[in-house]
Parts: structure tokens; C-alpha cells; sequence
């Protein structure tokens, strides 16, 4: 009886270490519950009134959600810039943290499904885009793509991350031999969670600013800046508030390959910007939307280059050993490239593919109330999911939550 | 098996707007929508003017980027007589096809959240009769037939005259076709 039992025990246990806390965790929980709550709320009236009371309309028919689900896919495969140091080239200090970087990807993923699911206007019906059950498109649309490898990321992040809490958790060492396959396949699958997002707006004809072929590689490039960025910034808060050791090493490494992915992504970016204007071809509107404004709509002018300054200057912040190794100057680096990414992959890349409309014309569209609360929202989502799994994979790290087996030995 | 087009003969246009009324009469399509229009070109410099005027629906393209786009299905192109249409149990308002529309052609209806377009008045045309913007339209600048069948009305006027499509560069093969007879096409 006592070893049906002992699973049940454990999960008391686990339950115990996620609910301890000092004040501030717990503020910080009642802060993001508040959020949550606030969301849903607003997330209920959108049900209720449906798509209209968000700001999208028939020529801007994405907006807030799917800009931010977009840069969420970029932090979601950002833990590949940790798997392929830890791993592939046994760098030590990496190898010590990469599970964060896994955790952080589940979190991504979880909030890029929320995202859609709110941009849907009868999310009910969700299910038909599933394969088997429902009629899914496949492989003729990218997004039934994208449900698979969005889906596919989530699950071998879950078996990764949980295979080894599990193991570790009674105190067992994890076999590298299992582990190594999901490891191998999660490097080419955050390369096509990319490569298939991007590839979605990619294939519209009609949306000059999107039909460009530089649009995926872009995408992965500013994606290896976002996503470690967020995780310097993390893995220094953990290391404040638990007793996780994450060493300087690790941190200066990430953040030397941020700097080479952010070189990259201004080269490809002055390319784009270069073709546009040099050329002055009718696709030209929409960049000149972005970066000039159109007809005296402007927007999102000054956001793209408050985009363009940041991360300029944080690429040179980082490219340099001396402010990359100043924890004042490498933090700063790294708020400016997550800010100056969520502007460029998110409203920066959505919105100009829409305006000009083919038709012409320009709605300018701006996240209406429920549109930014039911964001809000779905960020706090992220961010608990993201605290309590921490709460619980910290202890079993570091060796202070160990569960017993059951009698029976398993 | 019938491939319905339509022929927009716009010299015959007069830009009465009948063909939006009945559309939204016949379809009933909800407020601050529509499944077609016209579109009114002014150019040249007064008083030497020109005005285009240019019906725009959903062209049925036999390459469908909205159809490609669908993640369920919903959308489909009608093997049988070519119609690009429109399960609507199966929508789930992801709004792909509208991104992908080069011709504005879509809307989310705003009641029940699924997709919407022009359907060639399906309903109709099964029954042997002529969508409601054709039956409706004064000077027959609108034309519906089979494309199939070389005696067909659309057949013989494309035939006869120089005729072009929207945008064709975005790759889409539409099947409503212009013919203009006085002002430059695009």
C-alpha cells in the first residue's frame, strides 16, 4: 500500500518546496495572478463580443498577438545557443545551466500556443487544425507546419527537461545514451520552428514585405539575440535568489554569441534595407512605412529606430570584452537588444506587411485595450509557469529536494 | 463540368452600385462588410478627367493562396466548377487566408467569427440561376458563364476582346476577367 502511496507523498513534498517562499516571491506570485486574472477577464469579454473589440480589422488582420507570438518562437529556439555549446563542444560552464535554457523554451512555447489560440476568432473549433482528429491541412499550409513543429519543440523540451529532473530527483544518475537523441534532434527542430514561422509570411505573394527570401534567416539571427539576452538576465536573478551556481564564464560566453548573432542580423538587415531603397520599387512602401512613414502615417517610426539605436549599440557593447565582462554595461546590452527584438520581430514585422493593404490602403493599427490586457495576461501566464517550474527544478539541482523510492525499489 | 468566370466588361459600368446592394441583400452580409465593390479611378487634370470604374469581387483564383494557406481546410476550390468556397463549421478564424488574399476579397464576419467571402452565389448558380450582382446589374457590365464551353457568352468575350486579370504577378490565376475598353488598365 505504501508504495502506490509514495508517488502521492513525493508530490506533497514537491508541492511543499514550490509553495516556500520569502515575501517577495510570494508578491511576486499575487502580481502575476493579478495579471493572469485581468487577462482572462478581458480574454472573456473577447470571447463574448468576439474579434471586435480588439483593434483588427480587415486590412490589418494580425496584430498584437501574433507580433508577440513571433517573438516568442525566436525565444523559444534560443535554447539551441546553450545546447550547442554544452553539448556538441562540451563547454563546462554551459553545460552546468542548459536545463534553464530548456525550461525557458517550454515557457516560450506554451506562451507562442496561448497567443494563437487568443488571435483566433472561434477557438472552439481549435481542434480541426489537429492532425488525425481533425482535418488538417497538411502539408499544403504552413500553419498546419507550425502547429507540428511548434508541438514537436514543446514535447522534446518536456522529455528533456523532465527525464532529467526525474532521474535526479531520486538521486539517480541520467543516461546520456537516452538523453543524447532528443538532444541531437532538438538543435535542427529550434532551427525549424524558425525556419517555419518565418516561412508563413514568407509564402504570401501578395505581402511585399514579407516575400523577401532574407526573411527566415533574419529571423533565426535575431532570435539568437533575444532569447539568450532574456536568459543572461534570468540566469543572474536565479543565481541572486537560490543557490544555483552559475558561473561569470557561462554569462561572458552567452554574451559574446549575441554579439555575433546581432553582427549578423544589422549585415542582414542592411541588406534588406539597402535592396529597398536603392532599388525603389513599389515594395518599397511598406519600409518606407516603417522607417519614414506613408502618407503622414507614422506610427511605428520612431519605435523602429529607437529598434535600430538599441541594438546597434548594444551589439557594440557586447562585441567588446571590456563592457561584455561589466555586469552595468552587459545587462544594459542585453534589456536594449530584448527590447530593440520584441520591437523589430514583433509589431516591426507583423504590422508593415499589412500596410500598405492590397488594396492600398492604410489602417493604422494600434493593440487595442483588451488586445494589451489579454497580452499581459498571457505573459504573467508564462512567467509563473516559469517561476514554479524554477521552484521546483532549483532544489532537485542543487540537491535539496531528493524524493524517496518506493520500497519495492524503482 | 462547368469553370464558372466572370467577365467585367467595365465600359458598361454605369457605377449605380446595384451589384453591392443585392450582394448584401442576397448574402446577407453583415454591416460595414462586403463581398464586392466598385472602385472609382479618377485621373487626368480638370476638365480633362477620366473615370475608371472597376467592380472588384473574389477573382476564384485556380491557384488559391488562401485555399494553400488554410490550416483546416476550410477553404477549399471546388473541383467540379472551379468556385473557391467556404466550410464554415471549419474556420477557426486564424485569419491566414486573409493574409494571404491579394485582392481584399475576405472578412471575418463579426458575428460568428469564421471567414467570409463572395461565393459566386453558389446557392444560386445550383439551381441554374445567375449570382445576384449579375441579375441585378443595369448595363450587363457583369458577365457569368462557363469558361468550358467555347459558345458561352464569357467565352466569346474573351475571345473578342483584349482582356486582363488583378494582379496577375501575384501568381493566383483569377478567374474574373476585365475588359476595358476606354481608360489604360494598370
Amino acid at each position: 500500500m505504501s508504495d502506490l502511496l509514495q508517488p502521492i507523498r513525493n508530490f506533497f513534498t514537491a508541492l511543499k518546496f514550490i509553495t516556500k517562499g520569502g515575501t517577495g516571491y510570494y508578491a511576486w506570485l499575487a502580481f502575476l495572478a493579478m495579471l493572469i486574472v485581468y487577462g482572462l477577464y478581458s480574454y472573456i469579454t473577447q470571447l463574448d463580443q468576439g474579434l471586435i473589440v480588439t483593434n483588427m480589422r480587415d486590412q490589418v488582420s494580425w496584430g498584437f498577438y501574433i507580433s508577440n507570438f513571433t517573438f516568442l518562437v525566436g525565444v523559444a529556439a534560443a535554447a539551441v545557443l546553450l545546447v550547442i555549446p554544452a553539448y556538441l563542444y562540451n563547454f563546462k560552464p554551459i553545460k552546468e545551466i542548459v536545463l534553464l535554457g530548456e525550461m525557458l523554451a517550454i515557457a516560450a512555447i506554451i506562451m507562442c500556443l496561448l497567443f494563437v489560440i487568443s488571435d483566433m476568432g472561434r477557438p472552439e473549433r481549435g481542434w480541426h487544425i489537429l492532425p488525425f482528429l481533425g482535418t488538417m491541412n497538411f502539408p499544403a499550409s504552413l500553419l498546419a507546419w507550425d502547429v507540428l513543429v511548434l508541438n514537436g519543440y514543446l514535447a522534446i523540451n518536456c522529455i528533456a527537461v523532465f527525464y532529467v529532473l526525474y532521474k535526479l530527483s531520486y538521486g539517480k544518475e541520467y543516461k546520456m545514451s537516452f538523453l543524447w537523441p532528443i538532444i541531437i534532434l532538438s538543435i535542427p527542430w529550434a532551427v525549424s520552428i524558425h525556419t517555419v514561422t518565418a516561412f508563413l509570411y514568407n509564402g504570401l505573394s501578395s505581402r511585399p514585405f514579407w516575400n523577401a527570401s532574407i526573411l527566415a534567416p533574419r529571423f533565426i539571427a535575431s532570435a539568437l539575440c533575444s532569447g539568450p539576452a532574456l536568459m543572461i538576465i534570468l540566469f543572474q536573478i536565479v543565481r541572486k535568489v537560490s543557490e544555483m551556481e552559475i558561473s561569470n564564464t557561462a554569462i561572458f560566453k552567452i554574451a559574446e554569441l549575441i554579439a555575433y548573432a546581432m553582427g549578423i542580423n544589422l549585415f542582414l538587415f542592411m541588406a534588406e534595407f539597402f535592396k529597398e531603397f536603392y532599388s525603389g520599387s513599389i515594395h518599397l512602401a511598406p519600409m518606407e512605412y516603417l522607417y519614414f512613414g506613408l502618407h503622414g502615417h507614422s506610427n511605428l517610426v520612431a519605435w523602429m529606430w529607437l529598434a535600430f539605436i538599441f541594438n546597434l549599440s548594444a551589439f557594440f557593447l557586447l562585441l567588446r570584452p571590456k563592457t561584455r565582462e561589466n555586469f552595468f554595461t552587459l545587462n544594459m546590452a542585453c534589456v536594449m537588444i530584448i527590447t530593440g527584438v520584441y520591437i523589430e520581430k514583433g509589431m516591426g514585422l507583423i504590422i508593415p506587411g499589412f500596410i500598405p493593404g492590397t488594396l492600398g490602403e492604410i489602417y493604422e493599427y494600434g493593440p487595442s485595450a483588451v488586445e494589451k490586457s489579454v497580452s499581459m495576461g498571457v505573459w504573467a501566464f508564462g512567467a509563473l509557469f516559469f517561476t514554479l517550474l524554477l521552484k521546483f527544478a532549483l532544489p532537485v539541482y542543487t540537491g535539496k529536494l531528493r524524493f524517496k523510492a518506493s520500497e519495492s525499489g524503482d | 463540368m462547368p469553370k464558372y468566370v466572370m467577365v467585367i466588361d467595365q465600359a458598361r459600368c454605369v457605377g449605380c452600385m446595384a451589384c453591392i446592394v443585392s450582394c448584401k441583400n442576397e448574402n446577407d452580409v453583415p454591416p460595414d462588410h462586403f463581398r464586392t465593390r466598385v472602385i472609382e479611378n479618377v485621373s487626368g487634370k480638370f476638365p480633362k478627367l477620366r473615370m475608371e470604374l472597376r467592380s472588384e469581387l473574389c477573382n476564384h483564383c485556380d491557384h488559391p493562396p488562401c485555399v494553400y494557406n488554410c490550416p483546416t481546410g476550410a477553404s477549399y476550390k471546388n473541383k467540379e466548377n472551379g468556385m473557391v468556397l467556404l466550410k464554415k463549421n471549419r474556420c477557426v478564424g486564424c485569419k491566414a487566408c486573409i493574409a494571404a488574399c491579394p485582392y481584399d476579397a475576405r472578412y471575418i464576419h463579426p458575428e460568428h467569427g469564421y471567414a467570409d467571402k463572395c461565393t459566386f452565389c453558389s446557392h444560386r448558380v445550383e439551381k441554374g440561376l445567375e449570382p445576384a450582382c449579375v441579375k441585378t446589374c443595369i448595363g450587363t457590365s457583369r458577365i457569368f458563364g462557363d469558361i468550358e464551353n467555347p459558345d458561352s457568352e464569357v467565352s466569346l468575350l474573351l475571345r473578342d476582346n483584349y482582356s486582363y486579370a488583378l494582379k496577375s504577378s501575384a501568381g493566383t490565376d483569377p478567374r474574373v476577367f476585365y475588359i476595358n475598353r476606354i481608360t489604360k488598365p494598370e
